[in-house]
């Protein structure tokens, strides 16, 4: 079997048919759950064109050279904070939030963009000559590339988007070879704001230990109080970042700690979900068979809770072969960053997981209730062609690094 | 600046540990979920997508003894409304269409605001077609209200019957606490009369149709081709003592009269006719009550709610001689020969008690024909207060009858005990027992101890406790199930009822107080009355019973503020007699009738 090694060699099967059967799942879902629905019935023939299109970006990408990307990443950055501008001026308002370009029937999403740009960028800029990241003026330059795609998406605002970002960014960051000092000034104030929303004494203790290991890294004066003054503005943030929010983005906070409380109100969405995931069982209630599902009980369960269908119809066989099917894709992937030729391609592996990652644990989470409900669409499976298309675009990447990690320029 | 950083070894294992430790909180988390909890989840779910629809069991039917309809059913439309998805800016419209003073919703919101705002509440029975037509054309603009088909109470077949029968309303939120295993909101429950005392039998079983639902509550299907469905099975009918004819003449004699009647079968204790008037409206109760209504009944001055026959009491006046009489034959201080002479009155110590005429020589027999005072204040005063009162709780007066309805008093029968209690020991003198020998004074009874009373003498001494319920048909086997009345005896010789009995039939067929109802007939025995009135003019009573030689019928008829017995109660007591006695004859009456116009019709 000569030749199918060699296919293998050149192209790595352990992600190409996770990914296709993860869009299948999602055209299954989306086709279930649309099915006789008076606005929404059109999606899945919508989402089939989509795939089509994913498909072609897909070959294209993949038979891309190797260079192409690095080539690109400055350009790819520069066009998506462009779209992000403009967005914010000309876009369509859609939930609430302006981040969409209304082009014909289809619509275009420029965060999506952004999320190969900023990882191409950052790539190239933590992996250009060496670069020692552990210095305050670089940590910076790198919080820069990837916080200003996250402050402009949070004026649209999209929070989930956001965040995904920062975990990017914090991401490749870690991966470049930071100090451990160099991750406690990145890491500590999202720690500090995550204390702050329990109150007021979590925030002073966080405050307190921050000052402990202050002591402990032994830096000098200037450093010390600047991570402090840092630190400690951050511990205010969330209270601003709160009120900037929009009501409806507040209850969901509000509805993640109790979302019991008012059952048909922000935390309704969540509860659902979950009675939809738990009602499954072991085999499921069969395709087309899951009444939360056909009985709509979960509004627009195609994009962010399309798990919730797999859930309900598939049962728990169903919904483990799925988070399996990604985890097969992310295991791939970490093999891959250690074999891949340069750092600029390990930077977008790791890139790519992260972005991957953070998407399926945050939606995954939300649907099973282990996290807040954060809007972010599951990728491959979630409707959406602008997240589809730029989801099977990063697999094309990682797979033409695949492709060409053992050739040297 | 090199010194902590992070080997890349050590990165990809935090890397692997956040990838696997993820993914382990999920299969932990689904296994959770979707296998220990799915009972649990699955019960959720179906709560959510199939919701019960209670279709309320119409009430059981209320039949007279001759299975005749008294108390019917009638399908209506009542309107609801959701507080959950009520709009408040459609009360105007609402009150507007329904023709309800404003801030009626408001107040029906108010009334059950503990339920939960998902369940309907009902805002009006027995709406209209053009407010149904209405709905149906706004639908779409009255988010929270619809319309159920429900049964109603029927009340057309020809009779009020108010009192006895009562009405059934939906179940208040006090009531509901203590009831939840058996009732749900906007269930209706008896309130009052037949409806209250019977109302597990008449209930019935709500049925339950299951829907499937979508998250907007749009019904969807039925839920498993409704194989979980429950029938709706209906009350229990109940056939009743009740006689149409006689309750009808009653009513129709008392139409704008105040006052009560009640007829018994003496042998059986079955009511016969049970009236209490002025009635009111019960169809005003099968709706959704008013305020209005309910101010309106409450402040009539003629206070119609006030169950009259069995929950009023007053001194009875002379229909109570007999209970002396008695007494003196059963205590052996008197016998047939006993005679006093009446000079027109009594003088007791310092007081003089008048009769209304000088009667002359009186045996107990024309005493009570002529209705004469003094030889009850003779009399009464030979007994004692204690023997006295012994002989009238015989009768069953100064205790509830314990009649199928709960609206009853139990009135008073004064005794020494009942003297020392009010006036202490030395409070009282025996000048107070005298009014009592002609049924005057502290004495307390109701209408139907008076009925019980006659039936006492119509059957010497043995009778049944009075009632309303001949039997029911079981709503789950179809069959008739009699109810068996409960006989007593009092033990009372025949012989000091035979002297009392022909007594009365001598008071209407001889030279007596009710000459006036005498008929060959119907042979009536029986007693005038006349019951001091401190608010204003007597009442007047009558209690007989028909036909003397073999009673069929024992009756007490009390007319408010009509002066003597014999003038007005009398005859109203005879006209209900002839009702329920003549009831064979006036039916053959009528098939002749009916065959003769036949024959005309054919000769035509």
């Amino acid at each position: 079997m000569q030749i199918s090694y060699k296919f293998q060699d050149r192209f790595d099967l352990a992600i190409f048919i996770p990914t296709v059967l993860l869009i299948v799942f999602g055209l299954l879902a989306i086709y279930s759950s649309t099915l006789n629905h008076p606005t929404a019935s059109g999606n899945f023939q919508k989402q089939v064109i989509f795939v089509v299109c994913s498909v072609v970006a897909f070959l294209i990408i993949y038979s891309l050279p190797q260079q192409t990307f690095k080539m690109f990443a400055v350009a790819t950055y520069g066009i998506s904070l462009f779209f992000l501008v403009a967005v914010l001026v000309i876009g369509k308002t859609v939930y609430g939030a302006k981040s969409w370009f209304g082009i014909g029937g289809f619509g275009f999403q420029p965060s999506e963009l952004a999320k190969l740009g900023t990882i191409l960028m950052l790539s190239y800029w933590l992996t250009y000559k060496n670069r020692d990241i552990n210095n305050l003026k670089d940590i910076g330059v790198a919080l820069m590339i990837g916080f200003v795609p996250v402050m402009l998406i949070m004026l649209e605002p999209d929070m989930g988007t956001s965040i995904v970002f920062a975990i990017i960014t914090i991401s490749l960051i870690f991966w470049s070879g930071i100090s451990l000092f160099g991750l406690f000034v990145v890491l500590t104030p999202a720690f500090v704001i995550f204390a702050s929303i329990l109150g007021t004494y979590a925030l002073i203790a966080a405050l307190l230990l921050v000052i402990a290991i202050l002591f402990f890294f032994k830096r000098d004066l200037f450093t010390s109080i600047t991570v402090f003054i840092i630190n400690l503005s951050s511990g205010f943030v969330f209270d601003y970042l709160y009120r900037i929010l929009k009501p409806h983005q507040q209850k969901r906070i509000e509805s993640f700690l109790n979302p019991m409380a008012d059952p048909l109100g922000s935390g309704y969405n969540a509860l659902q979900a979950k009675v939809a995931i738990g009602s499954g069982g072991f085999w499921g209630k069969g395709f087309l068979h899951g009444n939360q599902t056909q009985l709509r009980f979960i509004p627009e369960q195609w994009t962010d809770f399309i798990y919730c269908v797999i859930g309900e119809e598939f049962g728990f066989l169903g919904s483990v072969l799925v988070i399996t099917l990604f985890f097969i894709i992310f295991i791939r992937l970490m093999k891959l960053s250690s074999t891949a030729k340069d750092q600029f391609s390990v930077s977008v592996v790791i890139g790519v997981l992260t972005l991957l990652f953070a998407h399926f644990a945050i939606n995954i989470g939300m649907n099973v209730g282990v996290t807040p409900v954060i809007g972010l669409p599951l990728p491959f499976l979630s409707y959406g062609g602008s997240s589809l298309l730029i989801d099977v675009v990063t697999i094309g990447i990682v797979l033409n690094i695949y492709k060409n990690r053992k050739m040297h320029t | 600046m090199n010194d902590t950083s992070f080997g890349e070894p050590f990165r990809r294992k935090i890397l692997y540990v956040i990838i696997i430790g993820f993914f382990s909180v999920c299969v932990v988390q689904l296994f959770h979920m979707q296998i220990l909890q799915q009972l649990s989840y699955s019960e959720k779910s179906n709560e959510n997508s199939v919701k019960p629809i209670y279709q309320f069991a119409p009430r059981g039917i209320f039949y007279d003894r001759n299975h005749q309809v008294l108390v019917g059913n009638k399908p209506s439309f009542t309107l609801r409304l959701t507080p959950s998805l009520y709009d408040k800016k459609i009360t105007p419209y609402l009150e507007a269409i329904l023709g309800v003073t404003p801030g009626y919703i408001d107040r029906i919101l108010k009334q059950n605001e503990s339920y939960s705002k998902f369940i309907p509440r009902k805002i009006a029975k027995d709406v209209s077609f053009k407010v149904i037509a209405w709905y149906e054309e706004n639908a779409a603009k009255l988010p929270g209200i619809d319309y159920i088909m429900e049964t109603q109470r029927d009340y057309s077949f020809g009779v009020m019957g108010s009192h006895m029968f009562g009405y059934a309303k939906e179940i208040p939120p006090e009531i509901l606490q203590h009831r939840k295993e058996e009732y749900d909101p906007g269930d209706e429950i008896g309130f009052s009369g037949i409806e209250k005392t019977y109302e597990d039998y008449i209930r019935g079983d709500k049925g339950i149709k299951y829907v499937l639902v979508d998250s907007k509550q749009k019904t969807i299907g039925r839920y498993k081709e409704g194989k979980e469905d429950q029938s709706t099975i209906k009350g229990d009918d109940l056939i009743l003592t009740i006689d149409k004819d006689a309750q009808r003449v009653a009513e129709e004699a008392f139409k704008d009269k105040r006052g009560a009647v009640v007829a018994m079968d003496p042998a059986t204790g079955e009511i016969l006719a049970f009236l209490s008037a002025p009635q009111y409206n019960l169809d005003d109760f099968a709706k959704v009550t008013s305020q209005e209504v309910w101010k309106n009944l409450n402040t009539d001055p003629g206070i119609p709610l006030f169950n009259r026959a069995s929950m009023s009491t007053f001194a009875p006046g002379s229909t109570f001689k007999m209970i002396s009489a008695i007494a003196g034959l059963e205590e052996g201080i008197i016998d047939t020969n006993y005679t006093i002479t009446c000079s027109g009155g009594f003088q007791f110590g310092d007081r003089y008690f008048k009769c209304l005429h000088v009667h002359g020589r009186m045996n107990v027999s024309t005493s009570i024909e002529h209705s004469c005072n003094t030889f009850y204040y003779n009399l009464v005063n030979k007994l004692g207060i204690d023997i006295w009162s012994k002989y009238a709780k015989k009768f069953g007066f100064g205790s509830k009858t314990k009649i199928d309805i709960p609206e009853e008093a139990g009135g008073i029968v004064p005794s020494t005990e009942y003297y020392n209690r009010v006036y202490g020991k030395n409070g009282w003198t025996k000048g107070f027992v005298i009014s009592l020998g002609i049924g005057q004074g502290e004495l307390n009874v109701t209408p139907l101890q008076l009925a019980q009373y006659a039936a006492l003498f119509a059957n010497f001494g043995k009778s049944a406790k009075p009632h309303f319920l001949k039997g029911y048909v079981d709503n789950q086997t179809n069959k008739y199930i009699a109810v068996k009345p409960q006989t007593y005896d009092i033990g009372i010789s025949k012989k000091s009822f035979d002297i009392i009995r022909h007594a009365m039939y001598e008071v209407v067929n001889g030279a007596g107080t009710a000459v006036s109802i005498k008929s060959l007939e119907l042979q009536i025995a029986g007693k005038t009355g006349t019951a001091q009135n401190p608010h204003g003019k007597e009442h007047a009573i009558f209690v007989g019973f028909a036909p003397y030689d073999n009673p069929k019928i024992a009756i007490a008829v009390l007319v408010e503020n009509a002066g003597f017995g014999s003038v007005a109660a009398a005859p109203i007591a005879r006209d209900v007699i002839k009702a329920y006695l003549q009831k064979g004859k006036k039916e053959e009456i009528n098939k002749v009738a009916a065959s003769m116009k036949k024959e005309e019709q054919i000769a035509n």
